[in-house]
Order: structure tokens, then C-alpha cells, then sequence
């Protein structure tokens, strides 16, 4: 511990000697609409990175924090123009640089690792081809690592990197021999038993052809116990620098692609999202750049997946002293991966300082709304409260039921043993969708299926809609089996059982006003005459909050909060008794989706509503849900009360997703 | 380096030079209410959308009064002129314009202007009379074969691929050669039709089996509707967008196919007044008076060339995706 | 791929059979006797009626009619025109020179369309993009005879610095007019296609990425803008060839080309039923063939694309 803290130290020494590697001021950045508006997307913004530094710039959509980062790329999309103030890298001014200037700073002193996997490669090249372009356009040394002044110095402490030659990397036509040598070198030191096959696994491991370089190699050696002269001996002579293909793999295996090599002859759409944000990364660090600026790199992917690939980019950009610009809109994100934070707001920044403080002391109202909304903080505020012995329940927005209370619950819908099964295209065996799956929702309270995409959360759902019919098993509706529901019977039911979809854009028809659409159930349903189903809507829309003047508009016009709560209102319109919730509040801003997590809170105390809320989110879970099912892989992993769950979760599957809730080393006040 | 100690040591130590904390004045930072609803915007369907895109089209401004002047000329050709285009003496042949004969005359001795305005009502009927048969026929067998889907929709696919391996030109003047002696204008559209009905019939399919996916459908089952009301109520408003479209372009090539049909000599009988029969004439004295030739061919492309900039138009309006403009 | 070319193969049989009964029942079936539009206007001995009919199978019942006509095909044996020709021989002088005019049409739309395109795609709201547009527009509207005699008339007799007609045995020059004019119309669909796709490529975020990568403006350009728009446009193009082949009845016509269009054209009218038969179910074999070779493109160009 006290060499890191030596190490912290000497960066801030360091980054105060140095000064900013970026610094922006007052930066003013303007759209022009087509009708010739000026919209001013960023006013008056000032922020500053330090070398080695993370800094996060908190917000919204439409906060004006990717505007801001683009910005400083001259990457802005359309219309946008820096209007005014200045943006500085290493203390030249960008504003006024030429695009051919520019091209010259993107990539080698500013790397960009996008937000979105999938759009950000190009479809029609092989995944290496485009790491390729970034080592051609730079003019990249590909037998030389590139290590900035910081990391060699941080790295100082502890080897000394004496010559250029000691940047080498291994090449993959040496990298047997090399093993060998090492392999008979420690055999002559003397190493042996379960050193030498630690050393030797460690080998295998670390020493990446085009990643891993000759002074590492020797310091490896010498760590296993391999004399200084031995080990720089047998570094200098089968580590001689890579070429373009082992620098390639090297890259993208050093961004955690496993079987690199392999892999960088494939194309993209062979790719899964989190590989193909592993090779954007592998892009963004190609040219060693000294600022990087990760655009939501990862809110794109599964939770768990999140984590792992925001670890590994912590790990590199500290190994290669980057720094790092960190766009998100998950404030505890931001203070778990950044030491300063920015909070932006309708183009301005609204609230900046050291993350741990922000979040502790926010002082700026919207930073206080944030904080106060955000499931991540929420939930973390809960477990602290819990671990203090103090009340916990006053942090929820749910009042969870406890064990007897569920124990008395009536049964309102049980599903046994379901299972859907789906025939792949060009496979002979059948695709489980969902395996085996039982779990109880009672009535008057909410139970959360949790899972990654592909666990077979949204396929339960459809079942207990009665949209799909199952494979196997049954799901129950008040004892009645809905399998056999036809008719009036089937009217019944889905009068009774509502759902609210994840896509506020799709599940309302664009063509229909929002008067219509709300009165649509009550249309099918042949209920009350124009006169009566007017008011009912009237009632409906202010039981979700919406002025009653949104009746003649239509959904486009809304956002996505709005549109959800439309879509509140509709499944609320025949008075249900259970409302399923796919993905209901995944799509929406953080603090939109808290507006609407109160909403159903709120009904649900009023109406005695019960739900079954699908999320991939466990933060959400944890202020909402009595019970928790947890899937993975179409199997019923873990199901208990939310408590239980949070507390003492049994499976390792369940605990990796609590771990990937951002925020959860931060300590946080309860004030 | 684990996240708990650069956390530690940047709290425990002063910020760095230009990151200090900082907050905004409220005053300049107002809060705004979460997601409220801007009550003064005005209400906008995706039709009126559309027309608002449309009314600031210049391509639709301009394309737009073209049409109606178009309409204008063939609904009442007698305002224009007060010659009769079917009067021809051979005293007149190519004899050059005149007080009261603006274009001159023809080698038949005909009014060119007289025929130029009469033919405006041919091309336009023959034109629009496809259109709606096409329109009517294609949209509702694609619409059945992307509702339905399976055999429907195979069968279907089938026919297409049959009727478009066909080129369209081919295909009517082997059957028009036929009915030669037939002197109704009907013929020339029911051919026209019975080729064209294929095209519409793949965009309607496509429209509506994109609608069928959208969520919205499934919302409404879920409320408790059935396929069929699902299918008027939902899908087919929500697939009319490209029908249009297809529809507004179509009417320009039509007429363009009714005009070299006549060319042709296959297609509208010589009695009828048209641009296409009148071009086939003149012909033959390119050479010598090229004006002959140039009157009804530029009331043809002007006539023609509204249709397609509407069709760009009304494509750019309800389907913003495909902008051309 | 051997694979998926068989089953495309096997797919195109239907297709092909289709689309010659298609046409034999609509040249055969329909009303109108085409041992009368044989004599034309002369008075028919029913003796010798007979005796031709016996010789085109016109005797027999349709179906079998059809069935003998794809027998024969399969040989290349098309039959007799009135006049006593093979059929096939008819053919074999009118094709080189219709491949010869689509040929050329293709180079001119190809690249005509592509470079005016790009610039146009890439440059939206400059004053050339918008002449390049109106130009396009003008070029699908005006019908191509009239196209035809527009250049007919400012070529050949206002500049005469190209032929007026082509006439029996044409070379380069006699071609050059009517192959701009056969390719003007899908030079215009190409412009406007290149446009739509190099401007929405533009904004694509795998170029964002590329440019934030340091790749300067051209190689962006050419490996990642150019690259993707070319996609739909080639497949375009492969389909036009086809196509190009049996639309040039007009441009023949009008500039008197002794080419398929023009004997296709010149037999419809003299009901020479069995060669419009064997011309359309050529030309849609070599649509049909430029369909497949489109596909095979199309997955050669887009790794996306399998051949599945």
C-alpha cells in the first residue's frame, strides 16, 4: 500500500509540474437548425484534465456532454462550430485549427473510444484492418511501444528503461524460442517446483506478441528469480520488435480480446457487442495518445460485462498514463471511475469538483436531484444505512412487505415449470429460451425477473401476457390455467393483466392521438359511451401527471418519459390488477425514470396493484421489488426477497450482478 | 492501481490548480421541471406534420402549382384555345405559327397548340386511371400476402419475380398489338395495369410486414384486440406512407409509358388526340421543322417531371429517412 | 457458395418457366390469328393455313404447344421465321450488336452516374449539386425517344459532329448517341442513388471514428465513405445491365439499329409470333443470369451477407 500511495503521490507531483493536458474555457458550441435557428448546445463550459487523469462529465441526454467532448475531437456532427471560448491540449489552442492540423492531433495525442459497439465499426472491414488504419494514418512505430513522459516515470520507480531498444515488443515467430529460453534460463537459477510452473503460467500469460516489451520481459525474469544479466541476456536477444500483424492481435488482446490473432480476421457483425467495444478500445489506445475520450464506452452492454471492460481500460490508461474524458450518465459510474466530476445541464455546467464530494455534499439543486434519484447511489445508500444499523426503510420509495406479510399473500399469478423452446435458423437442435422457470407474484406486490440480454427475462413475460405460448408448463391466473383462455374468457384476462412495454416510441401508434390511444382499451372493451370515456381518460392522465392538453397530441411530439406514462395511463385505463413492465424505465433518463418508478410506487399504495417488473437492472430492483427472480441463460438462477437478495445472495451469478452496480466501493453520506 | 486509492488520495489531497469546486449560480442555471410538457406547442399528427415539411418544400411549391395547371388544361382545354385539334387540312401542312395558331401547324395541317392542350386531358386520364387501378390492385395483394404471410406470400414472391423478369415495355406491346383495332382508351390502361400492378404489390408487402413488427400491435393484442381489428386499425394506416409515395411517382411514369406506347404506334389509336402520337408524326420532319416535334415533347416532360418532383416531395415529407433534397 | 449457387439455380428454374408460359400465352393464347398476320392483308388459301399449322404445332392443344416450343429451346432450335430463316440465325446477327450498344450505355451511366453522383452526395446545397440534381430530374422525366430526338437533332443535324442514324452494321461512333441516350435515364437513378448514400454515409459513426482515428479526409473518403456507398450502387448497376438489353427497343428504333430491340419491335408488328417468343425468353434468361450474378456480387461486396 505504501508504494501506491508513493506512486499517487508522485502522479500529483507530476501533474502539477505539467499542468492540464486539456484545457477547455468558456467553450460555446452552436447548431444551426433547418429553419436557421441558433441552439446554443454547450454555454460558457470551462473543466480541465491533468495527465493520467479520469475526469467524467455527468448528464443527461441532451446535457450537452458529448457536444462538449466532440468538441475538443473537432468532431462535431451537422452544423455544430465551436462559437467561442478555447479548448487547449498540452497548450495549443484547438479552436483555431486548420482540419489538416487536426487530423494530425486525432489519434496520436487524442484517442475516442464511442458509445455505441455496433454503428462505430465499419461493417465491411476486417476488425484488424481497421486497427490497422489507426497504427497506418499515425505513423506508428509498430515494433516500439510508445510510452508517454508520465508512464515513464511512474514506471521509474521501478525498472529503469534505459535505452529505445528496451521498448521492443515480442514478435510472434519468437515469442517459442523465447519461452524455451526462459524456460531452460530459470531451469539453470534454479527455480523450481511450483515456482517455476507459476513463472512459467505467468509467462504464457502476460508475454503477448506486439503488446508485451523487452524491459518487461526482463523484469518478468528477474521477479522469478533469474539473475539481471541472464534475464537481460535472453530479453535482448528474442525480443527484436514486432511486426503489423503481431502488433495488431498485440492491441486487441492488451483491450482483453481473447485469441486476438484469430480474431482480427474476422468482421465485425462476427463480433459480439462487448468484443467489438474491446476493439474500439483497442483503436482508441492504438497510437498511445495521451487523452482519451471514452463517449458512454459501455452503456451500450450488459451490466457485468460494463464492469469487466471498464476495469481493464482503468488498468491500461494507468499502465500507459493516459488520460482519460469520461462521458456518462450514471453519476455513480463517474465517482467510481473518476477523481474529478462534471456536471453538466442544459449546455452548462452546472457543478464541478473532486467525485467523492460532489456525491457527498452535492450543492448545486440539480446535482442534489441527481444524486438523490440515481438507482445505483439509492440502492448504495440503502446497504450503508443497513450496515449502520440505522432505518433503512425511509431511503426506499417502495415499502418492501417483509416474509409473513408475502407468506399470507394471495397467489395472483403462478408460473410452473415454463419452458419455450425456439427453432434456430440453420441449427437442428432447439434454442431454450426459458428452462424450467417456476415463481409465484402475489398479490399487491412487485416481483423483479432480473437478467442480462438473452437470459429469457422478456420470453417469461410474453408467456404470462399469453403473447407466446409455452413449450412446457403452465402459468396461472387466479387459478384458472391461461393456456385454455379463448373467448370472453381471453377478454377477461386481458382486461385484468396489462403490460407496459421497454420502447416508449414503439408501443404507441404514431397515428393515434393520445386521447386515442388511451382510449383504445376502453374501446375494445366496449366500455362507458364517448361521453364517459372522455372523463375516464380525463382521470387517467392526471393519475399519471400529464396536463389534460396532451389529449390531441400525438406520441412524436412527447418524450420518452411521457410516452411511458401515456402507456401507464392505457394499462391503468380497465383498472387491471397486474401490470407486467418490460424494460419499462430502462430507456428513460435517470431522472425521468425516478419520476416514473414513483408513479408506479405510488399506484401500486393506491390501486393495490401487483407487478412483475423485467429489468436488467438490479439498482432499479432494489427500490421497487418485494421479491427478486434472478435468470441467466433461460434458467431460474436465484429467487428470494429483495432483502435476502441484496444481503446474502447464494449464487455467484447473482453476486457478480451486484457487483457491477456502479458505485459500490463509494462511501456515502446519508445526508 | 485499485479504484480505492486514487479515490483516497485525490480526496485527501487540495485539487489541482483549475479544479476546484465550483457551482453555478442558481440564477443562471435555472431548474427546470423534470420532463414537462411544453403546452404550447401545437398539436401535430404525422399527416399535418407532413404537411407543414411540405408547405416549405420548394420542390413541392413549385411541382404543386405545375399539377394544377396541368389539371387546369385538361379539365377545361376549350378556356385556352377555340380551335378544334381533330380540324386538319393539308393546306396548313407545316406551315408556321400565326396569329391565333401560336405553335403553327403540323405536316397533317393540325393546330399544333390546339393538340398540345387537347392532349393534356389524354395523357393526364390515361395517367391517373392506371395509377388508381394499380394502386388499388397492388396494395391490396401485397397487403393480404404481408398480413398473411406463408403460401399467400410465397405464391406471391413467385408472381413477382415472373412479372418483373418481364421487361414492362415488352409485355404491352405484345398484348396492345393484339387489340389494334380496338380504339378505347381502356385498353392502353388495363395493360398498363395489368404490368404494373407487381411493383406496388412489393412495396405494400414490405410496408406491411414492417408494421405488423412494430410494437404497437402487440401492445394492442395485449389490450385485448384481434388480429383483424389490428390489421385495419393499425397496420394499414401505418403502411399507407410508402403507398402514396410509390403512387405520386408512378402517375409521371405512366404517362411516360402511355406516351411511347403511342409512339410506339401500339398504344393510344390515331383518332385520339395525344403528345405520344403526335410525336411519332412529327418524326419525320425532325430534320427540317424541328418545332413540330418540340411542342408536344416539352408539354410531355413538363407534365411528367411535376409528377416526379411531387413524388420526391411527398417522399422527402413521410419519410424523413430517405431525404433526396 | 457451390451450394448456395445450386439452389439460386434450381430457384430461377420456376422463374424461367414462368415467365415463358407468361409470354407464350400472351403471344399464342389471345385472340388474333397469326397465320393471318402472316399473309397480312392478302387472302389466305386454307389449304396452305393448315399445312402452317401443322408446321408451328398451332394444330395441337396450347399447352402442348408450350411444352414442344421449350423442348425445342433446349436445343437452341427456335424454328422458322415466315420467311424461312431459322430463328436462331435472326438472333445471332441482332445480339452482338444490341450487347455491343448496352455495353456502352453501361460504361456511360456507370460512370457518369457514380462520379457526378459522389460529387453531388458530398457537396448537398453547393450550386453544382443542385444543377447536377435538376439535371437528373430532367433526364427521368422527358420520355427517352424524346431524349433521343433531342440528340438526334443537336448532334447529328445542328453540330453534325455525330451520325443521325446508326444503320445495318454500326461501329463506335455510329453507337456513342444512342448509347447515351439508352443509358440517360439510369445515369439519373444512379446519380440520385451515389447522392442519397455518400450523404448519409457522411454521417455515419464508423466515420466518426475513422477521422478520430487521424485518417486524413481522403482516405476516409475512399475506405470508408466510398467504399459503403458503393454497395447498393453496383448492385444497381448488375441489374441494369439485364435490363439495359431490353429496353433498347426505343433507342433502336429511333436510331434505326438492327439489334434485338429493333427485331423485337419489327416482329411484334408483324406477328412473327415465334421469334418475339424466343427474343423475350432470351432476354429474360440474361436478366435472370444478371440477377444471380448481382446476388453473388452483392455477398462478394458486403461480408455481412452469406450465402445462405
Amino acid at each position: 500500500m505504501s508504494k501506491v500511495m508513493n506512486t499517487a503521490n508522485n502522479l500529483e507531483a507530476l501533474q502539477r509540474e505539467q499542468g492540464p493536458l486539456l484545457e477547455v474555457k468558456n467553450l460555446q458550441v452552436d447548431f444551426t437548425t433547418d429553419s436557421n435557428r441558433v441552439v446554443h448546445a454547450v454555454r460558457d463550459a470551462s473543466f480541465s484534465v491533468y495527465p493520467g487523469q479520469w475526469v467524467a462529465i455527468v448528464g443527461e441526454s441532451g446535457s450537452g456532454k458529448s457536444t462538449s467532448a466532440m468538441a475538443v475531437l473537432g468532431l462535431l456532427a451537422g452544423t455544430g462550430h465551436v462559437s467561442g471560448g478555447s479548448i487547449k491540449l498540452d497548450g495549443q489552442e484547438l479552436t483555431e485549427l486548420k482540419p489538416k492540423d487536426f487530423d494530425k492531433l486525432r489519434g496520436s495525442k487524442m484517442g475516442l473510444v464511442p458509445q455505441d459497439p455496433m454503428s462505430n465499426l465499419n461493417p465491411v472491414w476486417r476488425i484488424g484492418t481497421q486497427v490497422k488504419e489507426a497504427l497506418v494514418a499515425n505513423g506508428m512505430d509498430i515494433s516500439h511501444e510508445k510510452r508517454s513522459k508520465l508512464a515513464t516515470a511512474l514506471a521509474g520507480g521501478e525498472v529503469a528503461v534505459k535505452s529505445a531498444d528496451d521498448e521492443l515488443f515480442i514478435s510472434s515467430a519468437e515469442r517459442p524460442a523465447l519461452m524455451e529460453a526462459a524456460k531452460s534460463g530459470l531451469q539453470k537459477a534454479g527455480v523450481d517446483g511450483e515456482r517455476f510452473e507459476a513463472a512459467m503460467q505467468h509467462f504464457e500469460q502476460e508475454w503477448d506478441a506486439g503488446s508485451q516489451t523487452r524491459w518487461r520481459v526482463a523484469d518478468d525474469l528477474i521477479q522469478a528469480g533469474m539473475g539481471d544479466d541472464e534475464a537481460w541476456a535472453i530479453a535482448k536477444q528474442y525480443v527484436t520488435g514486432s511486426n503489423m500483424e503481431d502488433r495488431i492481435a498485440g492491441l486487441l488482446s492488451e483491450a482483453g480480446l481473447p485469441d486476438a490473432a484469430t480474431r482480427a480476421r474476422q468482421f465485425p457483425h462476427e463480433f459480439s457487442g462487448g468484443m467489438r467495444q474491446r476493439a474500439l478500445i483497442a483503436i482508441g489506445l492504438a497510437c498511445r495518445p495521451d487523452l482519451l475520450i471514452a463517449d458512454e464506452p459501455t452503456s451500450a452492454l450488459d451490466v457485468t460485462v460494463q464492469k469487466r471492460i471498464l476495469d481493464h481500460l482503468h488498468n491500461l490508461t494507468d499502465s500507459l498514463g493516459t488520460a482519460v474524458l469520461f462521458i456518462t450518465h450514471d453519476l455513480g459510474l463517474a465517482a467510481e471511475r473518476a477523481q474529478h466530476i462534471v456536471v453538466m445541464y442544459k449546455g452548462q455546467v452546472v457543478e464541478s469538483g473532486p467525485s467523492l464530494e460532489v456525491l457527498q455534499h452535492p450543492q448545486h439543486p440539480y446535482t442534489k436531484r441527481l444524486v438523490a434519484a440515481a438507482p445505483s447511489l439509492a440502492s448504495q445508500r440503502i446497504i450503508s444505512a443497513q450496515k449502520q444499523g440505522l432505518d433503512a426503510e425511509s431511503l426506499k420509495e417502495h415499502h418492501t412487505k417483509d416474509d409473513a406479510a408475502l407468506e399470507r399473500s394471495e397467489h395472483i399469478i403462478t408460473v410452473d415449470h415454463l419452458t419455450k423452446e425456439f427453432k434456430l435458423p440453420r441449427r437442428k437442435e432447439m434454442f431454450k429460451a426459458v428452462d424450467d422457470v417456476s415463481f409465484s407474484l402475489k398479490r399487491g406486490t412487485t416481483l423483479a425477473i432480473v437478467g442480462e440480454s438473452g437470459s429469457g427475462k422478456s420470453t417469461v413475460a410474453n408467456m404470462v401476457l399469453k403473447l407466446l405460448e409455452p413449450s412446457a408448463g403452465t402459468v396461472t391466473y387466479e387459478g384458472k390455467n391461461i393456456a385454455g383462455f379463448k373467448g370472453k374468457e381471453l377478454l377477461d384476462f386481458r382486461r385484468h393483466v396489462q403490460p407496459v412495454f421497454q420502447n416508449p416510441y414503439g408501443s404507441l401508434d404514431p397515428m393515434y392521438s393520445i386521447y386515442r390511444s388511451i382510449e383504445e382499451p376502453l374501446r375494445i372493451h366496449g366500455i362507458g359511451d364517448t361521453k364517459s370515456r372522455r372523463k375516464r381518460v380525463r382521470e387517467l392522465l392526471d393519475m399519471v401527471n400529464m396536463p389534460e392538453s396532451v389529449m390531441g397530441r400525438y406520441p412524436n411530439e412527447l418524450s420518452g418519459g411521457q410516452r411511458q406514462r401515456i402507456a401507464i395511463a392505457r394499462a391503468m385505463a380497465l383498472n387491471p390488477d397486474v401490470i407486467v413492465c418490460d424494460e419499462a424505465v430502462s430507456a428513460l433518463d435517470v431522472l425521468v425514470q425516478d419520476q416514473v418508478l414513483r408513479l408506479l410506487n405510488d399506484l401500486q399504495a393506491e390501486q393495490g396493484l401487483s407487478y412483475l417488473f423485467i429489468t436488467h437492472d438490479l439498482a432499479v430492483v432494489r427500490q421497487i421489488a418485494d421479491e427478486v427472480v434472478v435468470m441467466q441463460h433461460g434458467k431460474l438462477v436465484e429467487h428470494a426477497t429483495t432483502d435476502e437478495v441484496f444481503e446474502h445472495p447464494k449464487m455467484k451469478y447473482t453476486q457478480d450482478l451486484l457487483d457491477a452496480i456502479p458505485g459500490g466501493k463509494l462511501q456515502l453520506g446519508l445526508d | 492501481m485499485s479504484d480505492d486509492m486514487t479515490m483516497t488520495s485525490q480526496s485527501a489531497h487540495t485539487a489541482l490548480p483549475g479544479q476546484e469546486r465550483y457551482v453555478a449560480p442558481i440564477e443562471e442555471t435555472p431548474l427546470h421541471e423534470v420532463d414537462s410538457v411544453d403546452e404550447a406547442a401545437p398539436a401535430a399528427s404525422m399527416w399535418a406534420d407532413a404537411w407543414r415539411t411540405l408547405r416549405k418544400n420548394p420542390l413541392f411549391i413549385i411541382s404543386g402549382i405545375m399539377i394544377l395547371a396541368v389539371v387546369f388544361v385538361a379539365l377545361f382545354p376549350q378556356v385556352l384555345t377555340n380551335q378544334d385539334p381533330n380540324y386538319c387540312t393539308l393546306d396548313n401542312s407545316l406551315e408556321p405559327a400565326r396569329a391565333g395558331h401560336p405553335f403553327g401547324f403540323n405536316l397533317q395541317g393540325c393546330d399544333i397548340y390546339a393538340r398540345v392542350i387537347y392532349g393534356t386531358r389524354t395523357s393526364l386520364s390515361v395517367g391517373v386511371l392506371a395509377t388508381v387501378l394499380v394502386v388499388l390492385i397492388g396494395s391490396l395483394i401485397g397487403a393480404l400476402a404481408g398480413f398473411f404471410g406463408g403460401w399467400i406470400d410465397a405464391v406471391l414472391s413467385r408472381l413477382t419475380d415472373i412479372f418483373l423478369a418481364l421487361p414492362i415495355l415488352l409485355g404491352a406491346i405484345v398484348v396492345l398489338q393484339m387489340f389494334r383495332t380496338s380504339t378505347s382508351i381502356w385498353k392502353v390502361v388495363l395493360v398498363m395495369a395489368l404490368f404494373g400492378w407487381v411493383s406496388t404489390a412489393r412495396i405494400a408487402r414490405g410496408a406491411v410486414m414492417e408494421s405488423k413488427n412494430l410494437e404497437f400491435n402487440t401492445a394492442s393484442t395485449a389490450l385485448g384486440s384481434t388480429p383483424t381489428r389490428n390489421l385495419f386499425r393499425h397496420i394499414i394506416p401505418n403502411s399507407l406512407a410508402p403507398i402514396i409515395v410509390v403512387g405520386t411517382t408512378s402517375l409521371g411514369t405512366y404517362i411516360v409509358l402511355e406516351a411511347t406506347l403511342s409512339f410506339l404506334g401500339v398504344g393510344l389509336p390515331s383518332s385520339t388526340v395525344s403528345w405520344g402520337g403526335d410525336i411519332s408524326d412529327a418524326q419525320s420532319v425532325l430534320t427540317t421543322d424541328p418545332m413540330v416535334l418540340f411542342y408536344p415533347s416539352a408539354a410531355l416532360a413538363i407534365t411528367v417531371l411535376a409528377f416526379i418532383m411531387m413524388g420526391d416531395a411527398v417522399k422527402d415529407a413521410l419519410d424523413p429517412k430517405s431525404r433526396t433534397a | 457458395m457451390g451450394k448456395y449457387l445450386l439452389r439460386r439455380i434450381l430457384q430461377m428454374i420456376p422463374v424461367v418457366l414462368g415467365t415463358t408460359l407468361l409470354v407464350y400465352a400472351l403471344v399464342f393464347a389471345l385472340p388474333g390469328d397469326p397465320v393471318k398476320a402472316m399473309f397480312g392483308d392478302k387472302p389466305v388459301n386454307d389449304a396452305v393455313a393448315a399445312q402452317i399449322r401443322a408446321e408451328y404445332n398451332l394444330d395441337k392443344p396450347f399447352i402442348v404447344q408450350y411444352l414442344l416450343f421449350l423442348k425445342n429451346a433446349l436445343t437452341l432450335d427456335f424454328g422458322n421465321t415466315f420467311a424461312g430463316q431459322p430463328v436462331i440465325d435472326e438472333i445471332g446477327r441482332a445480339f452482338p450488336v444490341t450487347i455491343r450498344l448496352a455495353l456502352m450505355a453501361f460504361v456511360f451511366e456507370a460512370l457518369f452516374g457514380v462520379v457526378f453522383g459522389i460529387i453531388s452526395g458530398l457537396k448537398k446545397g453547393k450550386w453544382y449539386d443542385t444543377v447536377i440534381l435538376i439535371v437528373s430530374l430532367l433526364l427521368i422525366s422527358v420520355p427517352t425517344f424524346v431524349t433521343g430526338f433531342l440528340g438526334q437533332y443537336l448532334f447529328g443535324v445542328e453540330w453534325g459532329i455525330l451520325p443521325v442514324t446508326a444503320g445495318a452494321n454500326p461501329g463506335f461512333f455510329d453507337l456513342l448517341l444512342p448509347a447515351m441516350v439508352l443509358g440517360s435515364v439510369s445515369m439519373a437513378y444512379i446519380i440520385r442513388l451515389t447522392r442519397a448514400e455518400v450523404s448519409s454515409n457522411i454521417a455515419e459513426d464508423y466515420v466518426r471514428t475513422a477521422r478520430a482515428k487521424g485518417m486524413g479526409s481522403r482516405s476516409v473518403l475512399f475506405r470508408h465513405i466510398l467504399r459503403n456507398s458503393l454497395i447498393p450502387v453496383v448492385t444497381y448497376l448488375g441489374q441494369d445491365l439485364g435490363v439495359l438489353m431490353g429496353g433498347a427497343m426505343i433507342s433502336e428504333t429511333i436510331f434505326n439499329i438492327h439489334g434485338v430491340g429493333y427485331l423485337t419491335y419489327q416482329s411484334i408488328l408483324k406477328g412473327e409470333a415465334n421469334l418475339v417468343v424466343s427474343i423475350v425468353t432470351l432476354l429474360m434468361l440474361i436478366f435472370v443470369v444478371c440477377n444471380l450474378l448481382v446476388d453473388l456480387l452483392y455477398a462478394a461486396l458486403d461480408p455481412r451477407i452469406r450465402y445462405a
